[in-house]
């Protein structure tokens, strides 16, 4: 799939996933046979009309939930058969997450915020590599805050910085400015751009702006727990177009 | 993770003060316990040792039973004090004394009146001003100061041989306290003494004895120069002696302190499982946040266990503060009422600390195991979802379980109860009918709640929510009315079969007994013109003096013989004749024995009558061979042995039990010489008891040591120590019910907390303040009526089965039931006094802010 056609490096893939919620009469198919996978160091988002299984999609790639059906591999990690411990050091390890909201720790500072993964491993975080993120997402003067005193894009440049802290395979992000006003909606997904060109980390994003999907490398979009298309090097009229399909 | 622990403990401190609250009562109860009887035992075991402290030997008589003694004669300190290597030794004397005021009621309680001893070695008190006794009496200095008396007045004193009068010549104190008694001591010249505090019957209490040094042999030299009456023992034994009976009332007291305050403790673990499960089930989203960024169940689970273990030691620790300050409470509030407590102090040992922080601590970490296990299952996509409504707590392996303990525990019980399976199985029933309930609970809240719904809808919106929220969480509910549950099942079944066994033990011991009035002193003879003043009092129909003295029995121990007029006797009695007759008894040539086999307390003594009854005499204290025609020997003083012939058996009643071996007054003064009156039956006219009561108290007010109870005190000194007992238990057991309703308040606040948005979005559409109060308190109202009705239900079966096992079901159960609708009532109060604070809360919630903060 990649422009050049040699062996593709894949950052996590999904195999034949489906999703079941709930049983019987009240049984909803969220994901359908889903198979898709994310390269390494690439960009890529993930649309589709509401309801259409992309959180769930997400949640079940990042290891927070279990498929129904179908594998979910992680780096060269097959995370399907895991126990539940190994489950959450390969979540603590190898995965970032940025979520809409409810992010942070509210007893936390920023700087322990962004340091907590490395506090669950029982480790110091890179002190270079901590301050070259800190500093990039310009927090700096703001890590001893907590939640409740930081702005709304302040709070999510903080769960960036901890996504970005650990150096994981991948990071998923699950509308993450969907709560954002476009100046710091844009701040944000230039940290997240940026960790794919100068970071070289992998990003996964689901969004409904289709701005913010135009600055990915890749969108797929989804529709009733099914792939229905997939774009490389999208442009934002392509995109609103294709929204605008699959609305109907 | 631990400045994650550290963090949160801060930040939600005021949460978890409420799971303190809980720790700080049951451990403030324990510490308070223990402080006070430390304080007191060894203040008790310390004034012993240094009351004695001089002491090598002592003398003391062989014959000792029930207070009965004839102590030791003041011709054997005579020989004490010629013995070589004697230093010094004198007789130890106590009786109780009271200070009369000018209109001759007594100015003191609980005086003991000592004889005085000369040697300053041996005497534990020492003079602070004035003189020793001599003609006069010496007081304590306490004593002296709260009377008012100086040195030269004269004191007016109610003692065992009636009024006397004897000048104030010096004060004392007791090795720099006031005094050896804590009601105050009297001090008497050993002459004076010996006349006023004994009788010529009775010598010294004891002899003390201070060795020359270097007198090695000194107990056996004392032992050579003595008769076989007397025992000698060393100074060490003594002490050993005193000490055990003095703390033995602390070594009772403290268990029992203890046990309540493990009650206490017990459901303070409820209300602390459950406050923690709220204010973990409220931080849901960040735990799965924790979960989400990599953080296992295991390290949810230490973190909260270390918040907990936290909790635990500070709220311990303030317990014990807590303690500290309910006991000093104690103490000064005991001393206004005019008593002074042994040692009036506190004893803060380190192990008292560390054992009170390592309870209350052990509690509170096993009370959060639970939720925290729980919460380590929190699933990380939980951090994305809104919440939603918790139906654990109604599995159906709960279901399952929780039946099969119910079914078990109710099985068992009314096995016991009917079928007759042993008594054991009632501790292990009780334990399987409480498991039920606590694992079953969720689903008893859910069943309770929907059978509340109905009524609810009746009564307007404000109840229907209220029992709408109560299903809500129904673990909740459930773990909250459990906390009550525990209470009030032990007050329940307490208050119940203490009742029943009161009203049946104290019917069957007034039909055990016939005299109207008994005169009895404790130990000290009643003087003649007593016994005659007795006579005089206007509606005394007739007076039986007896006089009981103890007696070496030739195959038996001591025996009591009393000597009577065996007529007078009958008619005040109404003295019962098993078998044979009195006549040879009045005549004075036989003795009448008391035929224990009729000792039958409805059913408790049936199963032993019955096994004795071919064999009259078996269960009286002369072993075989006392039935009618028979013989009792007895080792006279002089060391003859008598032999009377056993003319009659006499059926066991409370009147006749004391009597032992009956005989003639003469036959009594014939066997062991004259003996004094030690109790006086009385039998008056119809409707003469109450005037003669009043009499008969005047009478005796001047002795000390001489009682006047009514015949049927038994009855009512039972009844009284039973309805005491009742009361004491269930004081105590108030202390778990005071925790469940910190549980209570705890619940409904967390859950007001938890739903402000809620409320506020109720307000918002036209709610009032009063109708959202109302909901509130009738939230925690039903969380009461819940815990009575299951607490209330299952203690009066446990009672009723409890009583059952009694004598064979001899004993009926009666339900008083004021007494357990004041239990419910006070169940009831409990929801309404826990609704207050967390009513207030929801009511001033701004509606505003609630809205916005979702
Ligand atoms: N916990 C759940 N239990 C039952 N059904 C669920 C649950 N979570 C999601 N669903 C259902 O699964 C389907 C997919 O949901 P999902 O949240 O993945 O959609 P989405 O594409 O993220 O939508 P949106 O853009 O609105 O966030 C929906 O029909 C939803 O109702
Ligand atoms: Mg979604």
């Amino acid at each position: 799939m990649s422009a050049d056609g040699s062996a593709v490096a894949w950052a996590a893939q999904v195999l034949g996933a489906t999703k079941i919620y709930g049983s019987g009469e009240a049984a909803v198919r969220a994901l359908d046979g889903v198979t898709v996978g994310f390269e390494r160091g690439r960009f890529t988002a993930i649309m589709g009309p509401s309801g259409s299984g992309k959180s769930t999609l997400v949640q079940c790639a990042a290891c927070l939930d279990r498929l129904t059906a179908g594998q979910v591999i992680i780096g060269d990690v097959d995370a399907t058969g895991l126990d539940e411990k190994r489950l959450t050091r390969l979540r603590r390890d190898r995965i970032g997450f940025i979520f809409q909201q409810f992010n942070l720790l509210p007893t936390l500072t920023a700087r322990e915020n962004i340091a907590f993964p490395s506090d669950l491993a029982g480790r110091r975080p890179d002190q270079a590599w901590f301050d070259h993120v800190v500093d990039a997402v310009g927090l700096r003067d703001r890590l001893d805050h907590r939640p409740s005193e930081l702005s709304g894009g302040q709070q999510q440049r903080v769960a960036v910085a901890r996504a970005l802290v650990e150096r994981p395979d991948v990071i998923v992000a699950d509308e993450p400015t969907g709560n954002l006003d476009s100046v710091s909606s844009n701040e944000i997904l230039d940290f997240l751009s940026r960790a794919t060109t100068e970071f070289g980390q992998s990003v996964v994003m689901v969004t409904h702006d289709p701005v913010a999907a135009a600055r990915a490398d890749r969108v797929v979009f989804l529709a009733d727990g099914r792939i229905v298309d997939d774009v490389v090097a999208p442009t934002r009229e392509q995109l609103l177009a294709r929204m605008g399909t699959l609305a109907r | 993770m631990l400045h994650f622990t550290l963090r949160n403990l801060r930040a939600y401190a005021p949460r978890f003060l409420a799971t303190a609250l809980a720790v700080i009562v049951g451990i403030g109860f324990m510490a308070a316990g223990l402080m006070l009887t430390g304080a007191m035992k060894s203040a008790l075991l310390g004034s012993v040792d240094r009351q004695y402290a001089a002491v090598d030997a002592a003398v003391l008589s062989f014959i000792e039973f029930e207070g009965l003694s004839p102590g030791v004669a003041p011709e054997a300190l005579e020989i004490i004090e010629r013995t070589p290597g004697v230093a010094a030794a004198a007789g130890e004397l106590t009786a109780p004394v009271r200070v009369l005021g000018d209109d001759g009621e007594s100015r003191t309680s609980r005086t003991v009146g000592r004889a005085w001893i000369e040697d300053p070695g041996l005497s534990p008190l020492e003079i602070i001003d004035g003189t020793a006794p001599g003609d006069g009496v010496v007081l304590d200095r306490r004593t002296a100061a709260d009377l008012g008396v100086e040195i030269g007045e004269s004191l007016t004193l109610a003692t065992p041989i009636g009024r006397v009068t004897r000048p104030l010549v010096g004060l004392s104190e007791f090795d720099g306290a006031d005094s050896i008694d804590d009601g105050g001591t009297v001090s008497f010249a050993p002459a004076d003494a010996l006349a006023v505090l004994a009788t010529e019957a009775r010598g010294w209490d004891a002899v003390l004895v201070r060795g020359e040094p270097d007198s090695p042999d000194l107990l056996s030299r004392l032992a050579g120069e003595l008769d076989s009456a007397y025992r000698v023992i060393t100074g060490e034994t003594l002490r050993d002696e005193r000490q055990a009976v003095t703390a033995g009332v602390v070594d009772v007291l403290r268990p029992v302190l203890n046990g309540f305050a493990w009650v206490a403790l017990f459901v303070a673990g409820f209300v602390i499982a459950n406050t923690f499960a709220i204010v973990v089930a409220q931080r849901r989203r960040e735990l799965a946040l924790v979960r989400a960024i990599g953080g296992t169940p295991g390290q949810v689970q230490r973190a909260l266990l270390a918040e907990g273990l936290a909790v635990g030691v500070v709220a311990s620790a303030l317990g014990i503060v807590t303690g500290a300050l309910v006991s000093t409470g104690v103490v000064v509030a005991v001393d206004r009422l005019g008593y002074r407590l042994p040692g009036a102090g506190l004893s803060v040992t380190p192990l008292l600390v560390i054992g009170c922080l390592l309870a209350g601590t052990i509690v509170t970490t096993l009370a959060v195991l639970a939720p925290a296990i729980r919460a380590g299952r929190t699933r990380p996509v939980e951090a994305m979802r809104e919440g939603a409504v918790d139906r654990s707590g109604t599995s159906s392996v709960r279901a399952v379980i929780g039946g099969i303990l119910l079914g078990l525990g109710i099985m068992v019980l009314l096995g016991v109860q009917v079928l007759d399976w042993p008594v054991w199985m009632l501790g292990p029933g009780a334990l399987s009918l409480f498991g039920g309930v606590v694992v079953g609970g969720p689903l008893l809240a859910r069943g309770f709640a929907r059978l509340m719904q109905p009524v609810a809808q009746r009564a307007g919106l404000t109840a229907r929510l209220a029992v709408d929220n109560t299903v809500r969480n129904p673990r909740r509910t459930a773990t909250t009315a459990n906390a009550l549950v525990i209470g009030l099942f032990l007050v329940t079944v307490v208050t119940t079969s203490g009742e029943a066994f009161k009203t049946w033990a104290t019917d069957q011991l007034d039909a055990l007994s016939a005299s109207d009035f008994i005169v009895a002193s404790s130990g000290a003879p009643i003087a003649d013109d007593v016994t005659s003043a007795i006579d005089e009092v206007p509606g005394v129909r007739r007076t039986a003096p007896v006089r009981t003295t103890l007696v070496v029995g030739n195959t038996a121990g001591e025996v009591p013989v009393s000597g009577a007029d065996v007529e007078a006797l009958r008619e005040t009695t109404g003295l019962e004749v098993v078998a044979g007759s009195l006549d040879d008894v009045i005549a004075g040539s036989a003795a009448a024995v008391v035929d224990f086999s009729t000792l039958t307390l409805g059913g408790i003594g049936d199963s032993e009558g019955s096994a004795n009854s071919g064999d009259p005499g078996a269960g009286s204290p002369f072993g075989e061979g006392a039935g009618v025609g028979d013989n009792v020997e007895l080792v006279l003083p002089d060391g003859t042995v008598r032999t009377l012939p056993v003319a009659a058996t006499l059926r066991a009643r409370i009147d006749s039990l004391t009597l032992g071996v009956l005989v003639s007054t003469a036959t009594l003064e014939d066997l062991v010489g004259p003996q004094p009156v030690n109790l006086v039956y009385v039998r008056t006219d119809a409707d003469a008891a109450d005037s003669v009561g009043v009499e008969l108290d005047r009478i005796v007010r001047d002795f000390t040591g001489i009682e006047v109870v009514p015949g049927n005190v038994f009855g009512q000194i039972v009844g009284q120590v039973l309805d005491f007992l009742i009361a004491a238990v269930n004081a105590l057991l108030g202390v778990s019910i005071i925790v469940a309703l910190v549980g209570i308040v705890n619940t409904t606040t967390l859950s007001i907390h938890e739903r402000r948005s809620e409320l506020g979005v109720v307000r918002a559409l036209g709610t009032t303040r009063g109708q959202v109060g109302r909901m509130v308190v009738g939230e925690s109202v039903l969380v009461a009526v819940l815990g009575t009705a299951l607490g209330v239900g299952c203690g009066v079966f446990v009672g009723w089965v409890l009583i059952g096992t009694l004598g064979d079901g001899a004993v009926p159960f009666t339900l008083n039931a004021v007494r357990v609708g004041s239990i419910i009532a006070a169940g009831v109060l409990v929801g309404v006094i826990a609704s207050i604070f967390p009513a207030r809360r929801a009511v001033r919630i701004d509606v505003l802010d609630a809205i916005r903060a979702v």
